[in-house]
C-alpha cells in the first residue's frame, strides 16, 4: 500500500492547486449575488399557523375525514327535520289543471291566508309516487280509476269525490297546414297525402288524456296510419307543448289547458265528439297524511268560488253544462 | 323567476359539495397513492355516473332507497320522512351521482405531487397528519377547488336523477332545473327563458374558473 | 459497537438486497454502484421510506428497524436527513419556509433565526425569500441540504446530490461539502455511480452490486485492490488476465507469475499456492512507457513489448491500447499524457514497450471465485 497515500496526496494537492477553478468558483459565487435581489420582508413568511396545535392531537387522517363526513350528514338530517315543520301542504295535480289549480289557489290564499303548494304532471306518475311515500296530501287525478286504486289499497282517506268530467280537443297551431276539425276528417286527410309529419298527444301509458287520445284516434280508425308519426308528451301539458309549439302539425290536448289564454293564443281548436272516447271522470282525493290545511283546501276546491272558476276552464261536473 | 327554487339549487349544490369534500380528498388520495389489486375496478366504478344514464341511476335509487325498500323504511321510521321525495334524498343521490366529479379531479391533484415531495415531508419529522395540512392539502388545492366547482355546477344542472327521485316539489325538491322544465310546460316562456340565462351564466363561470384553476396547477409545481 | 450506523438489510424480492455495512460519526461512507445496483433503496431504507423483508438498521444504539422484533420507525419518528437526487423541495414554499419545515423540534421562535443560520451556512443568505422555481440547481440543492440538517439528524443521506448539476457547480459543491463535513459529527452516506467522487470526497466505500455489498473499505483501496473480477470489473479496472504462481520469494522478494510465456515479478502475496491459477490486474497507472529514444529507470520491472492497436487522444491524455508479443488477444490499456505520445510517435501499428510496476499488480482468485481467507 506504499502508492496509495502518495497517489492521495497527489489528489489532495490537485484540488488544492486548482486557481483556476477558483477563479471560477468566485465568478460564480459573484453572479449568485447579484441576482439575489434582497428580499423585503415579506419573503419571511410566518411559521406554519395550526400546525403546532394539530400536532398533539394525533387523530389518523381518515378517522378525522370521516368524522368531519359524519357531523354534515347529521346536521343535514336534523336540519330536514326541524324545516318540515310548518311547511304548506303540497297537492298533486293532473296536468291539465296547470292554468286552473293556480287561479284556484291563489283565491283560496286570499281568503284565508292558508299557501298550499302545487305540483303538476302526469296522473298515473303521481299514483306512482303516491305509492312510493312521497309526501303528498292531496291528489287530484284525470281518471278516477288511480283515485279508487290509491283508496283500495289504503293510501287515501276515502274514495274521493268527482271534480270534473274531461274533454279532448283537436288543436292546430298558427301556420299548420291542418285544420281544427274535430270530427278528424281533415287528419284523415292530411295523413293521406302527407301533410302530417308530427302529431303529439300525452303518453297514454299513464296520462289519461293520452289514453282517450287513442281510444278517439282509434275510434276514427287513424291509429295505424298516424301512430309512428306521434310525438308523446309526459303528461298532457307537455303534449300541448308540442302541439303548439309549431314543430308538429298539431296535436290532441285537454280542453280546459286549449281554453286558457296562453294556449288559445298560440293555435285553434275543436272539442272531440265525448262518445268516442270513455269518459274522463276526474277525481279528487285527501291523501292519508292530509293535515288541516289540505282539508281545508279541499273543501275550498267544491265550494261555489273554485267551482265557477274551474267552469271557466272547462272542467265541468255531470249536469253542470259546459 | 323561481327564487325558491333557486336557492333550493344552490343549498343542494353547497351541500353536496360540503359532503363530498371530505369523501372526495380521502378516495382521491388513497388512490392516487396507492397501488392495489382491483384498483382498476374501484376507478371504474367511481367514474360510472360519467356514463350511466340519469334515469337509469334513478330507477336504481328508487328500487333501492325507496318507500317499499329496507334502506328507505329505516330511514323512515329514524326520521319521520321517506327519502324520496325529499331534499335529504336528492343530496344523497346528488353525492353518489357526483362522485366522479369530486375523486377525479383531486386524484389528479394528490398524483401531481411528487412522491419524493411527500416523502421529504416525513424525512423533515411531520406526521402524515401534519404533511396533509401543510404538503399535500396546498398542492392540491387547486384539483381539489377543481372538484367542488365542477360538484356544484353539475348538480346545479341535474335534472333526470332529481325528477326521478325528487319528483318536483316545490320548496323541496324542485331545483331551478326541474322549475325550467316546468315554466316551459306552464307556457311561461319568461320565466323560463330568465332562469335558463342565469343557469348559463353560472356554467360559464364554472368553465373559466375550472380552466383557471388547472393552470395553476401547473404554475404551483412548476 | 454501538456508536454510528449499522444497517444489514436481506431480501430476495421484490428488489434483491444482500447488504451489510457500518458507519462511525462523523465518516462519510460511499455507497457506489452502477444503476440499478438498490443504492437508493437502502438509503431509503435507512430514513424509513422503504422496509425490506429482512434486517436491521440502527444508529447510535437506537434501532430503527429490526426485522426479527418487529421492530420499524416510520420515517418522520426518525431523525435522518435525506437529500433526495431531484431535491424534492416543497414548491409552494420559499427556501426558508422549506428549512423551517424540518424544525418541528424546536420552540415556535427560535425557528426562523435557525433556519436564517443554516441557509448563511450553506451559503443561500439573502435568498430565503425565493421559490424553488427561482433558484438554480445549485442553490436548490443547498436548500435540501440545508432542510436536512436542519432535522439535527443523527444521519446525513446524500442521493445522489450533485448528479443533476453542471461541473462547474459540481466542483463548487464538492468544495462546499469537503469543507462543511469538518463540522458534521453525525455519520454520513453518499450514493453516487462516481469513482471519482467517492475518491474525493469518502473515508470508505461500499461497492454495490444487484444489491449485494461486494467490498467494503477506504475508496483507493477499493479501486486498486479489488477483490474479485467482478469487483474489479465494476471499478472499471480494464487489464484484467489470467495467470498461474510459479513461486514465491523469500520477503523482501516477489511472487513470481507465469503470463503469457513470461515471468512476471509481482507484489508477494503467498495467500495463493504455487501452481494455482489465479486473475490479476494492474492499474492504468502503474503501467509506464518505455520512452524511445532514452532509456528510464522503471524499465526493468517486467518490460512488456508489443504493437500498439488503438491510440485515441481525448483532450490532454491520450488512451492507448498495446497487443502483447505472444498473446494476440492479449491487450494491455494504458494512457499517457498527450505530448508524451506525441514525442513517442504512438500510433497504430507501432512497437512499444511498457513496464508493468509490480507493486500495481493485485492477485484475485480466479473466475468470481470466493478470495482466499490469510
Amino acid at each position: 500500500m506504499a502508492r496509495a497515500p502518495l497517489l492521495h496526496d497527489r489528489l489532495v494537492g490537485a484540488i488544492s492547486d486548482e486557481t483556476e477553478p477558483d477563479r471560477t468558483a468566485a465568478s460564480f459565487r459573484s453572479s449568485e449575488e447579484n441576482c439575489s435581489i434582497p428580499t423585503d420582508q415579506s419573503g419571511f413568511t410566518r411559521s406554519e399557523p395550526l400546525a403546532g396545535r394539530f400536532r398533539h392531537i394525533g387523530i389518523r387522517t381518515s378517522a378525522s375525514l370521516a368524522l368531519v363526513a359524519g357531523i354534515a350528514l347529521l346536521t343535514i338530517a336534523g336540519l330536514a327535520r326541524s324545516a318540515f315543520a310548518d311547511e304548506p301542504p303540497t297537492v298533486a295535480a293532473a296536468a291539465d289543471l296547470q292554468f286552473a289549480l293556480t287561479e284556484v289557489a291563489a283565491a283560496f290564499a286570499a281568503e284565508t291566508g292558508l299557501e298550499v303548494k302545487l305540483a303538476f304532471g302526469s296522473s298515473g306518475n303521481f299514483a306512482r309516487q303516491i305509492r312510493q311515500g312521497a309526501p303528498f296530501e292531496m291528489y287530484l287525478s284525470a281518471d278516477e280509476s288511480y283515485v279508487l286504486e290509491l283508496s283500495r289499497d289504503g293510501f287515501t282517506r276515502d274514495d274521493g269525490v268527482l271534480y270534473a268530467i274531461g274533454r279532448i280537443v283537436v288543436i292546430v297551431p298558427d301556420g299548420s297546414p291542418l285544420e281544427p276539425d274535430g270530427t278528424l276528417r281533415d287528419l284523415r286527410a292530411a295523413l293521406a297525402d302527407g301533410r302530417v309529419q308530427k302529431f303529439a298527444i300525452a303518453n297514454p301509458e299513464h296520462a289519461p288524456y293520452g289514453r282517450r287520445a287513442e281510444e278517439a284516434l282509434r275510434h276514427a280508425g287513424l291509429w295505424e296510419a298516424i301512430e309512428d308519426r306521434l310525438v308523446l308528451g309526459e303528461n298532457v301539458a307537455q303534449a300541448a307543448q308540442f302541439a303548439t309549439s309549431g314543430s308538429t302539425a298539431g296535436g290532441i290536448i285537454a280542453y280546459s289547458l286549449a281554453l286558457s289564454p296562453k294556449v288559445s293564443a298560440r293555435g285553434r281548436f275543436e272539442p272531440i265528439p265525448e262518445a268516442w272516447h270513455a269518459p274522463l271522470r276526474q277525481r279528487m282525493v285527501l291523501l292519508e297524511n292530509a293535515g288541516a290545511t289540505a282539508g281545508r283546501f279541499f273543501a275550498f276546491v267544491q265550494a261555489p268560488r273554485a267551482r265557477a272558476v274551474m267552469r271557466r276552464y272547462g272542467f265541468v261536473l255531470p249536469g253542470e253544462g259546459s | 323567476m323561481d327564487w325558491t327554487a333557486l336557492r333550493l339549487s344552490l343549498q343542494l349544490g353547497s351541500f353536496t359539495v360540503l359532503l363530498l369534500l371530505p369523501v372526495g380528498i380521502w378516495a382521491g388520495r388513497r388512490l392516487a397513492y396507492r397501488d392495489f389489486r382491483g384498483k382498476g375496478v374501484v376507478e371504474a366504478l367511481v367514474a360510472l355516473p360519467l356514463v350511466l344514464p340519469p334515469t337509469v341511476f334513478g330507477y336504481y335509487l328508487l328500487v333501492g332507497f325507496g318507500a317499499a325498500s329496507p334502506i328507505g323504511q329505516v330511514w323512515h321510521s329514524l326520521f319521520g320522512r321517506p327519502l324520496v321525495f325529499t331534499f335529504e334524498g336528492l343530496l344523497v343521490a346528488s353525492v353518489i351521482f357526483n362522485l366522479p366529479f369530486a375523486i377525479q379531479p383531486m386524484q389528479r391533484g394528490f398524483e401531481a405531487i411528487p412522491r419524493e415531495v411527500r416523502e421529504a415531508a416525513a424525512c423533515c419529522g411531520m406526521s402524515p397528519w401534519q404533511a396533509l395540512r401543510r404538503i399535500e392539502l396546498p398542492l392540491a388545492w387547486p384539483g381539489i377547488l377543481t372538484a367542488m366547482v365542477l360538484g356544484f355546477a353539475h348538480t346545479l344542472g341535474e335534472f333526470g336523477i332529481v325528477l326521478m327521485v325528487g319528483g318536483s316539489i316545490p320548496g323541496e325538491t324542485r331545483t331551478i332545473a326541474i322549475a325550467i322544465y316546468d315554466r316551459v310546460q306552464a307556457f311561461d316562456d319568461l320565466a323560463a327563458a330568465q332562469m335558463s340565462a342565469l343557469l348559463l351564466a353560472i356554467s360559464l363561470v364554472t368553465i373559466a374558473l375550472t380552466y383557471g384553476l388547472s393552470r395553476r396547477v401547473g404554475r404551483r409545481l412548476g | 459497537m454501538s456508536a454510528g450506523l449499522l444497517v444489514r438489510l436481506h431480501q430476495d424480492a421484490p428488489i434483491p438486497l444482500a447488504a451489510t455495512f457500518a458507519c462511525a460519526p462523523g465518516e462519510m461512507l460511499a455507497l457506489v454502484g452502477p444503476s440499478g445496483s438498490g443504492k437508493s433503496t437502502i438509503l431509503r431504507t435507512i430514513a424509513g421510506l422503504y422496509r425490506p423483508r429482512n434486517g436491521a438498521v440502527s444508529v447510535e444504539g437506537d434501532v430503527w428497524f429490526e426485522s426479527e422484533a418487529g421492530v420499524w420507525l416510520p420515517a418522520h419518528r426518525r431523525r435522518a436527513g435525506l437529500v433526495f437526487q431531484s431535491y424534492a423541495l416543497f414548491p409552494h414554499l420559499t427556501a426558508l419556509d422549506n428549512v423551517t419545515a424540518a424544525l418541528g423540534h424546536l420552540p415556535r421562535g427560535e425557528r426562523r433565526a435557525r433556519a436564517g443560520q443554516l441557509l448563511e451556512l450553506v451559503h443561500l443568505a439573502g435568498l430565503e425569500g425565493r421559490r424553488p422555481a427561482e433558484l438554480s440547481g445549485g442553490q436548490q440543492q443547498r436548500v435540501a441540504v440545508a432542510r436536512a440538517l436542519g432535522r439535527e439528524p443523527k444521519v446525513l443521506l446524500l442521493d445522489e446530490p450533485f448528479s443533476a448539476v453542471d461541473k462547474a457547480t459540481r466542483q463548487k459543491l464538492y468544495r462546499e461539502l469537503a469543507a462543511m463535513r469538518q463540522r458534521l459529527s453525525m455519520p454520513v452516506v453518499l450514493v453516487t455511480h462516481d469513482l471519482d467522487e467517492a475518491l474525493m470526497l469518502a473515508d470508505r466505500l461500499s461497492l454495490l452490486h444487484h444489491g449485494r455489498t461486494l467490498q467494503d473499505g477506504p475508496p483507493l483501496q477499493v479501486i486498486e485492490r479489488p477483490a474479485t473480477l467482478e469487483a474489479a470489473r465494476l471499478v472499471g479496472q480494464r487489464n484484467l488476465f489470467d495467470a498461474t504462481v510459479l513461486e514465491h520469494q523469500a520477503p523482501p522478494g516477489f511472487t513470481l507469475l507465469r503470463w503469457c510465456g513470461r515471468v512476471l515479478e509481482a507484489e508477494r502475496n503467498p495467500l495463493y499456492p504455487v501452481g494455482a491459477s489465479v486473475s490479476w490486474m494492474i492499474p492504468s497507472s502503474h503501467l509506464v512507457l518505455h520512452r524511445r529514444d532514452r532509456p528510464s529507470r522503471g524499465e526493468h520491472e517486467n518490460p512488456v513489448p508489443g504493437i500498439i492497436t488503438e491510440c485515441l487522444p481525448l483532450g490532454e491524455s491520450t488512451s492507448c491500447a498495446l497487443t502483447v508479443d505472444g498473446g494476440a488477444d492479449l491487450s494491455l490499456a494504458f494512457s499517457v499524457p498527450s505530448h508524451v505520445a506525441a514525442r513517442n510517435r504512438l500510433a497504430p501499428g507501432e512497437r512499444a514497450t511498457v513496464s508493468l510496476l509490480a507493486s500495481g499488480i493485485h492477485l484475485m482468485p480466479p473466475d468470481d471465485t470466493c478470495p482466499p481467507v490469510g
